[in-house]
């Protein structure tokens, strides 16, 4: 402010148009900055895009402490007290989000028992609430991908089918058919791995494993296959699984392979069968 | 052979009536024959082709018992089983609701049940006919030993002396050898209908190299028409007509998508466009990997700049049998073909280290655009597909 300019007129006091100067430079100061603040926070708020579902409540708080405490308790030896992950043990949960928490202890695959070749899917040892409380201290502390909820803050199950079975079919074929069969009934992957029965597994828990990649499972984040995309597939492995067997009886739906075994195992030995009993003296 | 006392050679017949006295060895004039018995003239027959009945019993002595009659009943049972399945059958194929219909649809449950009754009703009538008869030789159809003589080792000389001159006597006798017209044009009229026959099978024969440089063995169906010519990589969204261009963001890390490179000049072109979508050798999967697996990347000499960032693109199609190999462990970094387990590493340019697949799966040379879509720099290097083991030779980069 030493800069400032000599005053222009002699007939007032110097030092208090200095005063006046400074005063009015530093009220506009502050208004600009409040402007540029309220600008900032205004673009912000306008160009973060939305959250799909209700996140840090006020009684989150609550949430996220039971969730720690369960943690602490039945997690933490494999992944960490800061989410981050123990050699040999566990991956980090950092980036996973609440989605990953739902597929893999809704499912009962986690906690796990050991590390072996494949995780399997067993009775889940958390119920509903207790695992919206994991996920809410995952998610808070690591954040990622979310599950999906109604309107009425339900886990979104029904309402995950999406309308068109046809395309969803043409696109479980293209994503999802190599691994998990043209049916959804799982095949063999590498070294005693596999890909499992989408039988057991419910509308909540294909979307969540679609955006997470459990395991050796690739990710398919909801720019690769958009949310209406996965509703599409998620009701082509439902009404796979409720539609009937077209000749009466699928062989499990496997294809070929069983349906060679059935006519090898049941079908000759019919034959033999009936040749030994027309061949036979009575 | 139970019960040898109701049964004795050559002694009994059905109706337990002697019937010696024939003779094959003899000739007999037609007088005689008149006078011969239904069981003479059988036994006759018998005889005269050598053979012998051993042993022949009628399953029902005395006609008409309760156990007579539930044989019979049995037997009959089967056959009425038979019949109205046939029936039934008609009667499905006539009047059920074949129409399809789909789950949630009125006549859902109905139309489900079309193929199992079809099939059910009609193998069962198949099925009983089958049983009916077999029970009736079994219950009714006397029970018989015969005896044919047979010779040891080959036929007699005079046998084989006779047939050759037979053979050798049609041959002369039909005249064909100093017929020349006939046997020619018999040449003629065989080889053409020979040729004929074969010929359609040439149709699957091709010249593989007949396109020279374009031979469908070096390009795919999207092969850039010149350097430079953008190639879009699409996504499949199920809907054909839609045109999705892949983004670098659009992938999470560790995941795998089969993408459908595309010449932009296509676009105007509905079926060009379909042709690059649906073509056998078009698919390529586009595979981001975790950072961490990133670093380890064993690059192929001379394709180091192939990738974008952490994003490699291989080629779909086996190197063994063209199968597509999309099974993407993500944190193993195998690539799988579902077909004979070929595994192709990931990290180390898809090199094969399992299975059948002997060539590693082509890598297409990726970038990003000044638009911000993931574009292919030029065509595969290698060809693509099973068995192939030549390198394109030097034509781009």
């Amino acid at each position: 402010m030493s800069t400032s300019p000599p005053a222009a007129s002699g007939d007032r006091d110097p030092a208090k148009t200095r005063r006046q100067r400074k005063t009015r430079r530093r009220v506009t100061g502050a208004l600009v900055l409040m402007m540029g603040l309220l600008s900032a926070g205004f673009l912000a708020s306008a160009l973060t895009p939305t959250p799909q579902v209700a996140t840090a409540d006020t009684d989150s708080a609550a949430l996220i402490r039971e969730g720690k405490q369960l943690y602490d308790t039945s997690c933490v030896t494999c992944h960490g007290v800061n989410l981050q992950g123990v050699q040999d043990r566990g991956p980090s949960l950092i980036g996973v989000g609440e989605a990953a928490v739902y597929f893999q202890v809704s499912s009962g695959r986690m906690p796990a028992m050991r590390n072996e070749a494949q995780v399997l899917r067993k009775p889940p040892k958390f119920d509903d609430k207790q695992i919206d409380a994991l996920g809410a201290y995952v998610q808070a502390n690591g954040g990622g991908p979310t599950v999906i909820l109604d309107e009425n803050g339900d886990i979104a199950q029904e309402s995950l089918r999406g309308d068109d079975i046809a395309r969803g079919s043409e696109l479980f074929r293209l994503n999802c058919a190599s691994c998990h069969n043209f049916t959804g009934q799982g095949g063999a992957l590498s070294s005693g791995k596999f890909a499992p029965d989408l039988g057991p597994a419910n509308e909540q828990e294909i979307y969540t494993a679609m955006v997470t990649g459990p395991q050796n499972m690739p990710k398919f984040s909801d720019r690769q296959l958009t949310i209406e995309e996965k509703s599409d597939i998620i009701a082509y492995v439902k009404s796979a699984q409720d539609t009937k067997a077209a000749g009466g009886w699928g062989l499990a739906g496997f294809g070929p392979g069983t349906e060679m075994v059935a006519v090898w195992i049941v079908g000759i030995a019919a034959v033999v069968g009936a040749t030994l009993w027309i061949g036979a003296r009575s | 052979m139970s019960d040898g006392d109701s049964g004795r050679k050559d002694d009994d017949n059905v109706d337990g009536k002697k019937a010696d006295g024939v003779n094959p060895e003899k000739k007999y004039s037609d007088e005689e024959l008149a006078a011969l018995s239904r069981d003479e003239l059988v036994q006759l027959g018998t005889n005269l082709d050598g053979v012998d009945v051993a042993f022949r019993r009628n399953r029902w002595a005395v006609e008409g018992t309760r156990a007579e009659k539930r044989a019979e009943r049995s037997v009959a049972i089967w056959f009425a089983i038979a019949g109205l399945s046939a029936v039934a059958f008609i009667g499905v194929y006539l009047f059920w609701p074949w129409q399809y219909a789909g789950i949630g649809d009125e006549n859902y449950h109905l139309y489900s049940l079309y193929t199992p009754l079809i099939g059910g009703t009609m193998g069962l009538a198949i099925l009983a006919v089958g049983v009916g008869a077999v029970q009736f030789t079994k219950k009714f159809i006397p029970e018989e030993v015969s005896i044919q003589d047979r010779h040891d080792g080959s036929s007699s000389e005079t046998d084989r002396k006779t047939l050759v001159a037979e053979l050798g006597d049609s041959l002369e006798t039909s005249t064909i050898g100093r017929r020349k017209v006939i046997k020619r044009s018999l040449m003629l009229g065989g080889g053409a209908l020979g040729v004929m026959a074969v010929l359609p099978l040439g149709g699957l024969i091709k010249n593989p190299w007949a396109k020279g440089e374009d031979s469908p063995l070096w390009v795919s169906g999207w092969t850039p028409r010149y350097d430079g010519e953008t190639i879009y990589l699409r996504r499949d969204t199920g809907r054909p007509e839609d045109v999705v261009l892949v983004r670098p963001e659009d992938l999470d890390a560790g995941a795998m998508e089969t993408v459908f490179p595309f010449r932009e000049a296509d676009r105007e072109s509905e079926h060009d466009l379909l042709v690059s979508l649906r073509g056998i050798r078009n698919a390529v999967m586009l595979i981001r990997l975790r950072p961490d697996d990133a670093s380890t990347v064993v690059k192929r000499k001379g394709q180091e700049s192939y990738n974008y960032g952490d994003y490699y693109a291989y080629s779909k199609i086996c190197t063994h049998l063209g199968c597509p190999t999309s099974l993407y462990e993500q944190q193993t970094n195998r690539i799988l073909c579902p077909c004979h387990q070929s595994q192709f590493d990931a990290l180390e340019y898809a090199r094969p280290i399992f299975g059948p697949a002997a060539r590693a799966l082509p890598q297409l040379p990726i970038t990003v655009n000044e638009e911000g879509y993931l574009v292919a720099r030029a065509d595969f290097h290698e060809a693509l597909g099973p068995a192939f083991w030549e390198r394109r030779p030097e034509r781009d980069s």
